[in-house]
């Protein structure tokens, strides 16, 4: 049996490109977890196939309140799916007991956030792709803007999870955890969905990318603020 | 000096679990930790690996520091050589886990929710030897081996003695007596 990073440089040390290969090591490890226990897969796929349907048999079926209904809903099943795929990323560890390994390997605690992040984005994304095509066929979403559309879904999902993964691994040892990532979370990442809901929204009405563009600058300033403060303070908070 | 404890206590809530304690620990030393049910052993443990934070006191490692609790934590769709391999790679190490594998009988493809309490245990100790910390802490290593199992044991305490300083909590005293140096025994308060 071999690793999936089999070949890649080996560091021996602490160095970058070991930090790196712990990284992508950690995050395809956790992957694998969750398509051999398919729980999570499935129930976050269910939730946003059932979301999407029923805000589709309500608001429909006339074309102009699902398109203008239309970034909402995409937003609120992707932020929910987060939430789910956040706590499940550190419930893996939590259930086996398993986070004390981490938490004693060598080096700063930093490449357990990161990879924890980069095992959401590597799931979240394809899910999120397969939302917002869901989400073009059932309130018109214009299918022609497909690459802006997903850039907005790329930024807006990186902020949210990075934020997620930060407080999914601060609560991670308490009970109650799914109760109160939510309360915590919601109120930290409003200008990302409130940013992430106008791109959609100016991209399905039509707009130029001109004028999207501002609201992508918005969420990638966000995504960097938050990465880098997650990053500072995860390693603080996983102590002890 | 591999471990220093200073002045250690620990208290959840109004309880307090370990007190005023002070504790050494030296490369070449083992050392038993004996006492009932809730008097602080796996605490201390905690304590000394650096996953709890001591209310009071110091706690001072010079090394890399594995703890193994009873019952051994492992991911049960993993099969054991892919948790070995990615234990190695998350501690930096480029060493093959086969031999540990056939060392500690063990079979390197099956998921381990198909392993036993006593194969979990021999796979905690193949890990140990492979990732080979400086400080080795110990709760209740014994439980779930059997006879084989515990010669195995015995001969990875030994190994670990030679590079290495070991802390374990057991209620077998007869262990305790075979392969520790000095014994802390502690009560319930």
């Amino acid at each position: 049996m071999k690793l999936p990073v089999e070949g890649w440089p080996e560091v021996s040390g602490q160095g970058r490109v070991g930090a790196v290969r712990r990284v992508v090591l950690l995050a395809l490890r956790d992957l694998r977890l969750e398509v051999r226990d398919r729980a999570g897969l499935l129930s976050i796929l269910a939730f946003f196939a059932v979301m999407l349907f029923i805000m589709a048999l309500a608001l429909g079926p006339e074309e102009e309140p699902l398109r203008r209904a239309a970034p909402g809903v995409l937003w609120v099943a992707l932020a929910f799916g987060s939430t789910l795929l956040s706590t499940r990323a550190f419930a893996l560890e939590v259930e086996e007991g398993t986070l004390d390994d981490l938490l004693l390997a060598p080096g700063g605690k930093e490449w357990i956030y990161f990879g924890k992040l980069l095992f959401q984005m590597l799931l979240l994304l394809p899910l999120a792709a397969l939302a917002l095509l869901m989400a073009a066929g059932l309130f018109y979403l214009p299918l022609e803007r497909l690459f802006p559309l997903f850039l907005t879904l790329v930024l807006g999902v990186l902020g949210y999870a990075s934020v997620a993964t930060f407080y999914a691994g601060l609560l991670a040892r308490l009970r109650g955890r799914e109760v109160l990532l939510p309360l915590l979370l919601f109120s930290l990442v409003v200008p990302v969905v409130l940013a992430s809901v106008r791109a959609t929204t100016g991209l399905a009405e039509g707009l130029p990318v001109a004028e999207i563009s501002d609201w992508w600058q918005l969420l990638l300033v966000f995504d960097v603020v938050y990465l880098t403060a997650s990053a500072l303070l995860f390693p603080v908070v996983m102590e002890g | 000096m591999l471990l220093r404890l200073q002045g250690i206590s620990k208290r959840f809530g109004r309880d307090w679990v370990v007190r005023d304690l002070s504790f050494t620990l030296e490369r070449g030393e083992v050392v038993a930790l004996l006492g009932p049910n809730g008097s602080g052993k796996t605490t201390l443990l905690r304590l000394m690996a650096g996953l709890l934070k001591p209310t009071r006191g110091q706690v001072e490692r010079a090394g890399r520091t594995l703890f193994l609790p009873n019952p051994p934590a492992f991911h049960r769709h993993l099969t054991a050589r892919e948790h070995l391999l990615y234990d190695l790679a998350f501690h930096h190490q480029g060493k093959e886990p086969e031999e540990a594998l056939d060392r500690f009988g063990l079979p390197g493809d099956l998921p381990l929710y198909a392993f036993s309490s006593g194969m979990k245990k021999r796979l905690a100790l193949a890990r140990l030897t492979l990732l080979f910390p400086d400080i080795w802490l110990l709760d209740e290593p014994e439980t779930a081996l059997d006879k084989g199992g515990r010669e195995l044991l015995l001969a990875t305490l030994a190994e670990a003695r030679k590079k290495a300083g070991v802390v374990l909590a057991t209620h077998d005293r007869t262990l305790a007596e075979r392969v520790a140096d000095r014994t802390l025994e502690l009560g319930v308060a």
